[in-house]
């Protein structure tokens, strides 16, 4: 069987979640020895209009961003949305709570009214077209991605939690740090990052996006219970999890 | 066997000599404002002075994430089993008879030999509590001292320790203590006075009913409202689970290495309060609802447990599950307390 054909693509981001497979180092030539990379503007030049796999980087902000994603997935038989930015629209989606023209000229000043600098709505990719398969994160953790293509590879269900980052936190035996009345992330947050945020003392900065049952009903009164509010909790939630 | 006492500066002595053998080490040490059980480098880090630990010594026995075996894609699969010996020195009495109840657990049915084999090479020098922890409630689950599964049991009197040894491993570790002389009825009295204190003294919580009559309690609350409103706060982060000194249930999952042939299966810690613990093939979650999922850790506690190791309570009082939920829903004691005043029983 020849090796699936792969491309890596980058829409709206800084581009770090790319730089996270870069970083996969020496275990880059064991993934060339299972997919042929055939498009990945970060890391070679060559392009290709034919693959199997298309690994999508980034939001989509503009029209014709939109025009090429769907050209994107017509060519791929499977398409995966990759870091926080591709799966829910990431830290890109917080100029959505603004008026976009204040947005424009809040970024660029005057030459905010450039036609090049036309921007739209931010839209996570499964906002656009298909997607058949997600990997969270800001950036996305090198080894996790390893682990859900091997799987994919194999033909099985890779596997990612649905449960909160409290639980790889407990397990790592940090100190909540709602136990000094600071707001984290955590409870409704998807785990599989193994916690580095708690576990370097800060708060979870929730950018795998929600579990897929978040408690949200449960927020004024816990965050009473810590004499903080829920727009604290909220100002906190539009970094990575603006709707 | 022996009871003996040291000083506490002979019994550093001692644990110094521990530390610089060739042992394995792990004792409970300072984590910030709080204590945890780690690998000791120096005998001053040793802190048996403390309320209670972050999680339980229970990751010992069952750590957070261990490989059970090494396989071939379509091939043969290897037991990995980790033999290493090593002494765990601070477990308090609750931990302990919490272990003691796991140990019952993974020997019945299919004689869980990962669990086994870490248990049997570990060496645990117990000693009852100085500090009570802001949520312990040990008086009230008839906790606050373990009479076996220990190797050594020390208790505070002072200036000194009381040294209980308990097992043959136990009475060779107190032959090396420097110091160490057979305990006068005076000591011997001290220490019963502390155990006597600590009877009454870890119930910052009180449960008002015996515990051996939980079971009873829960045979009748299963419909009781007080799931669905405990519940509407639950975060279902498994928090709760995953602090408790009695819960043993873990998830098993595949890895593939880079060669897509060869791979390991591990065992990690899952929880009932999890969304998905009860889903099976099919995605049937058993226990879809919060409230469902709450109930059943506290029916677990009070009932299920109990009826696979003689009625003994699977709650030991240990209060970690009332620090760790963050939307304070957790305490076992206001639950049944609660129940206790709202359920017709008879």
């Amino acid at each position: 069987m020849s090796k699936p054909r792969v491309a890596i693509f980058d829409f709206a981001c800084c581009e770090g979640c790319q730089l996270q497979i870069v970083n996969l180092e020496e275990d880059i030539l064991n993934l060339i020895e299972l997919v042929d990379v055939v498009e990945w503007r970060e890391a070679m030049s060559e392009q290709s209009h034919e693959y199997d796999i298309a690994i999508i980087e980034g939001s989509i902000t503009r029209e014709e961003d939109a025009k090429r994603l769907e050209v994107i997935r017509s060519r791929a038989k499977i398409l995966i949305a990759l870091g926080a930015c591709a799966t829910m629209g990431g830290v890109n989606k917080m100029k959505n709570n603004f008026d976009l023209n204040e947005v424009r000229e809040c970024v660029y000043g005057e030459d905010g009214k450039m036609a090049h600098l036309h921007t739209e709505m931010t839209q996570a990719v499964d906002e656009v077209v298909e997607v058949d398969f997600k990997i969270p994160g800001c950036p996305i953790n090198p080894a996790e991605f390893a682990q859900i293509i091997r799987s994919l590879l194999l033909g099985k269900t890779p596997f990612v939690p649905d449960y909160p980052v409290c639980v790889e936190c407990k397990a790592k035996e940090n100190i909540c740090r709602y136990e000094y009345n600071e707001i984290c992330l955590g409870p409704v947050t998807r785990a599989g990052c193994d916690a580095p945020c708690p576990s370097a003392g800060w708060r979870c900065f929730g950018c795998r996006g929600m579990v897929e049952n978040p408690n949200v009903e449960a927020a004024q009164e816990v965050m009473e219970k810590y004499n903080l509010t829920v727009d604290d909790l909220k100002q906190k939630l539009v970094l990575f999890n603006t709707k | 066997m022996s009871v003996s006492t040291v000083t506490k500066e002979q019994f550093k002595q001692f644990v110094s000599a521990l530390v610089d053998s060739d042992q394995s080490v792990i004792g409970i040490q300072a984590k910030d404002d709080k204590f945890a059980f780690g690998e000791l480098n120096n005998a001053d880090d040793l802190r048996l002075d403390y309320d209670v630990s972050i999680l339980p010594p229970k990751k010992y026995v069952l750590p957070q994430k261990e490989t059970l075996l090494s396989f071939e894609v379509g091939g043969d699969s290897q037991t990995v089993q980790n033999t290493a010996p090593a002494v765990l020195i601070g477990v308090h009495p609750y931990d302990m008879i919490a272990i003691n109840q796991m140990d019952e657990l993974f020997r019945q049915g299919e004689y869980d030999s990962h669990y086994m084999n870490r248990r049997n090479n570990l060496t645990i020098i117990a000693c009852d509590v100085v500090t009570p922890s802001k949520n312990v409630f040990a008086s009230s689950m008839n906790t606050t001292t373990a009479e076996s599964g220990f190797d050594i049991m020390l208790t505070d009197i002072g200036d000194a320790y009381v040294v209980e040894a308990a097992t043959e491993k136990g009475e060779a570790l107190v032959k090396q203590m420097p110091g160490a002389v057979e305990a006068t009825p005076d000591a011997v009295s001290k220490r019963n006075a502390a155990r006597e204190k600590n009877e009454t003294a870890l119930d910052q919580h009180k449960l008002d009913c015996k515990p051996a009559f939980l079971p009873k309690l829960l045979e009748k609350a299963y419909e009781h409202p007080i799931w669905e409103e405990k519940a509407r706060l639950c975060y279902s982060c498994g928090s709760c689970n995953q602090v408790c000194p009695t819960c043993y249930c873990f998830d098993v999952q595949d890895e593939v290495e880079w060669d897509m042939k060869s791979g390991c299966r591990y065992r990690a810690w899952d929880g009932c309060l999890l969304q998905n613990f009860a889903t099976v093939a099919g995605n049937h979650n058993f226990r879809q609802k919060r409230a469902d999922r709450f109930r059943h850790r506290l029916y677990r506690k009070g009932k299920y447990v109990p009826g696979k190791i003689d009625g003994e309570i699977a709650c030991v009082g240990c209060g970690r599950c009332i620090t760790a939920c963050t939307s304070k829903i957790a305490n076992p004691v206001e639950i049944y307390n609660a129940l206790m005043t709202e359920t017709e029983i008879g």
